[in-house]
């Protein structure tokens, strides 16, 4: 689905992110975890084109993601708030995005029933522009617009951070019900390993802009993972089935 | 304590992205200070000898006091649209260890360091000294200079505590315009003398020192009225200022204009629920009227230059106004776009549909002056093809340059935030392009040849656009990146 080929982003020679290889398959919900400023959403903004490479390229569905614009047809993304339109309201943002998506109000309708409980009965129907809302409900609408239109790919940085325990609960099931329903490939960010392992079938940790681990999920996944940040690396190696 | 809390003061005003940042603009915002100064500097040496010409038998000093209020009511006005609040800085320090009063008089204190409060010396220094020093002693001088002073400093708070209760009020703007202009009224039909009654206190205190007492209770009360608010209003609410409900109109019907609909009516919504777009917006509607000032016969007929000039301000303020800015309106949310379903050639064109729908209305709006002169419909007509052939496209040209993010949320009175040489450099080609284009052309084809010439190329813009909109299509994708990481660090 997305290939990455020896991608480097550099900036005054200071490399910030060094991707050799990297394959991400139809279906996958791949997590990418790291400290802050290991590279994830410069990786994010690599794959939307939002930042050129300093070298390599990314093929998504075929399509040089640098060259052509024709991924933008089967990508949703949410980056940070910067992704919604803060003058609109919920409800017209979702218009304006769905009429990008070529959806008409039924599909339109039929999505967004989806995340009722999600919403909470704070994001439809209110008379309120969407700079109004609270930082959480903000990225509600902003998640919910990214999957909109039934993506193949859809690009999430941090979109369990700021919401409330209830909500990531729900978010949790949310990406999972989409990827069992439609094949979504998802690609997710967070630096709640919780989340990231319940919800991912693929974990990979970037360090320094390098991919140090890339393991798919196991019983043991969220303990390795801990055993990583905390610093108690062990000398064993992953075992990988 | 104090200290610190002046130092974050300068450290705002040097470090704000409107200072310093651009050079284009420092230079501008030191010419336009300099050019006023000056004009005010003019003045002072100016009106002692308009008086001394016109009312040669009269106390000069008491003339010129009889005109001081008319100077305040401008003023009043001016500063009105052009002064802002001084609440930017508020929010770090309101959960700090200082107390609420201090925080008040800081704020207060901190207001006065506005161009407003300096530029009145100008014109007072000059006059105090050719004026009345020349006619009064030292100390009656200096009890009448003092006075004016506090008068300014009055008309300072007065205008901080009115906007501040205009902000509360959304109809506040216009009840101060109603109180102002029934005062004006009462004036000018001399039904009571307010100018009179203002000017004959201060020949009270030419008369009598003593009374410049009076002249603090007004200086005095603006400054508690003041204090009184910020005390009772020092909340994070003073800052942030959320939508009320009722006032979301619904612009949803728009987007059934087909393929560009949606765009359009983003850009709509964009103008009218954000205050700086809205302001320029605004703006350019009062242009209209800007023919009612220059398409004036003053008896060999109204020289063409004027049409061309009225023309080309009344037709395409609106795209020069929202224009010189484009694409940075979008800033916000810019790589957002980017990632979404549509093709950067919808971007523009909606943008560019957009344009021409207004200059359109606004042509068929500025059509009854032909009422006062049949040829403005013809000059009208080659300006707005003018606009939308060559004006437009220079717009795009300049605007694959933008390089600020645009702070929606700031009236756009005198708010150079998000201005470049850019910007500022466009204005030439859009406004002195086609009046130069006339004037040249004039000499050689006439004035019918060049009217011809301008339509002739507008048409030819409108032709080859579809060949443009290639170029600006490809010319806007090489530099998407460059714009999405400009705005994200300015």
């Amino acid at each position: 689905m997305i290939e990455i080929n020896s991608l480097i982003k550099a900036y005054n020679k200071e490399i910030v992110l060094n991707i050799p290889e990297l394959t991400i398959h139809q279906g996958e919900v791949f997590g990418l975890v790291g400290n802050n400023g290991a590279g994830k959403t410069t990786l994010f903004n690599l794959l939307l084109d939002l930042i050129v490479p300093s070298k390599g390229f990314v093929v998504s569905n075929q399509i040089k993601v640098q060259e052509s614009e024709d991924w933008k047809a089967f990508t949703g993304a949410f980056i940070d708030e910067s992704f919604t339109i803060g003058y609109l309201t919920a409800d017209e943002y979702f218009g304006f995005i769905a009429e990008l998506r070529e959806m008409n109000q039924a599909d339109l309708d039929q999505h967004l029933n989806r995340y009722t409980d999600f919403f909470n009965g704070e994001i439809r129907g209110k008379k309120k522009f969407i700079r109004d809302l609270s930082k959480g409900n903000q990225k509600k609408v902003g998640i919910a617009a990214a999957m909109m239109g039934n993506p193949e790919v859809v690009i999430l940085d941090e979109p369990f951070a700021n919401l409330d325990p209830g909500s990531q609960f729900k978010l949790r099931q949310l990406i999972k019900d989409q990827t069992a329903d439609f094949g979504t490939t998802f690609l997710i960010s967070s630096h709640n390993l919780d989340n990231i392992t319940d919800v991912c079938s693929r974990i990979v940790i970037l360090e320094k802009g390098q991919v140090v681990k890339d393991v798919p999920k196991t019983a043991t996944t969220l303990k390795e993972i801990e055993a990583f940040f905390t610093g108690v690396k062990e000398e064993v190696g992953f075992i990988i089935d | 304590m104090n200290h610190s809390l002046n130092s974050i003061a300068w450290k705002e005003v040097t470090r704000s992205s409107a200072f310093g940042k651009s050079v284009a603009t420092t230079i501008m915002l030191g010419f336009l200070g300099l050019y006023f100064a000056i004009n005010f500097l003019a003045l002072g040496f100016l009106i002692p000898k308009i008086i001394a010409e016109n009312f040669p038998d009269a106390n000069p000093v008491q003339i010129f006091n009889s005109y001081l209020l008319v100077y305040f009511a401008f003023d009043l006005l001016f500063r009105q649209v052009m002064q802002s609040l001084p609440t930017i800085s508020l929010k770090p320090l309101l959960i700090l260890n200082i107390r609420r009063n201090r925080i008040a008089r800081y704020l207060l204190l901190r207001s006065l360091f506005h161009f407003f409060n300096f530029l009145p010396y100008f014109l007072l220094v000059p006059i105090t000294f050719s004026l009345v020093a020349a006619n009064y002693t030292a100390a009656v001088t200096f009890a009448w200079f003092v006075g004016i002073v506090l008068m300014i400093f009055a008309s300072h708070f007065l205008t901080i505590w009115l906007k501040w209760w205009m902000n509360k009020r959304g109809y506040g703007f216009y009840i101060f315009l109603c109180v102002f202009l029934s005062l004006y009224g009462l004036n000018y039909f001399r039904i009571i003398d307010l100018t009179g009654l203002f000017g004959s206190y201060f020949d009270l205190i030419l008369a009598n020192p003593m009374w410049l007492v009076v002249a603090v209770i007004p200086l005095i009360g603006t400054i508690l009225l003041n204090y009184k608010y910020l005390l009772s209003n020092l909340y994070l609410n003073l800052v942030e200022k959320k939508q009320k409900d009722s006032t979301i109109r619904d612009f949803s019907w728009m987007s059934r204009l087909g393929e560009y609909g949606k765009f359009i009516s983003l850009e709509v919504r964009m103008i009218w629920r954000n205050k700086r777009p809205r302001t320029s917006f605004l703006m350019t509607i009062l242009f209209l009227f800007y023919g009612l000032l220059i398409y004036k016969d003053s008896g060999n007929g109204i020289p063409d230059f004027m049409f061309i000039l009225g023309g080309l301000l009344m037709i395409s303020m609106f795209s020069i106004s929202l224009g010189q800015f484009f694409p940075a309106w979008h800033s916000n949310y810019f790589a957002m776009l980017m990632t979404q379903n549509f093709k950067m050639k919808q971007f523009l064109k909606s943008f560019y549909y957009m344009n021409v729908a207004f200059s359109f209305v606004y042509y068929l709006l500025t059509l009854p002056y032909m009422l006062i002169d049949t040829r403005i419909g013809y000059y009208h007509s080659a300006m707005l093809l003018y606009h939308i052939g060559v004006n437009m496209n220079l717009i795009f040209l300049f605007g694959k340059n933008s390089k600020r993010a645009l702070d929606l949320s700031s009236s756009s009175m005198f708010n150079y935030q998000g201005m470049g040489a850019a910007q500022w450099l466009i204005t030439f080609p859009l406004l002195l392009g086609p009046m130069l284009i006339y004037l040249l052309s004039k000499q050689v084809l006439g004035a019918h040849g060049a009217l011809l010439l301008l339509g002739g190329l507008g048409l030819v813009g409108i032709m080859l656009q579809p060949q443009l909109f290639k170029y600006f299509t490809k010319a806007y994708l090489q530099q998407k990146h460059r714009l999405i990481k400009d705005y994200k660090n300015s």
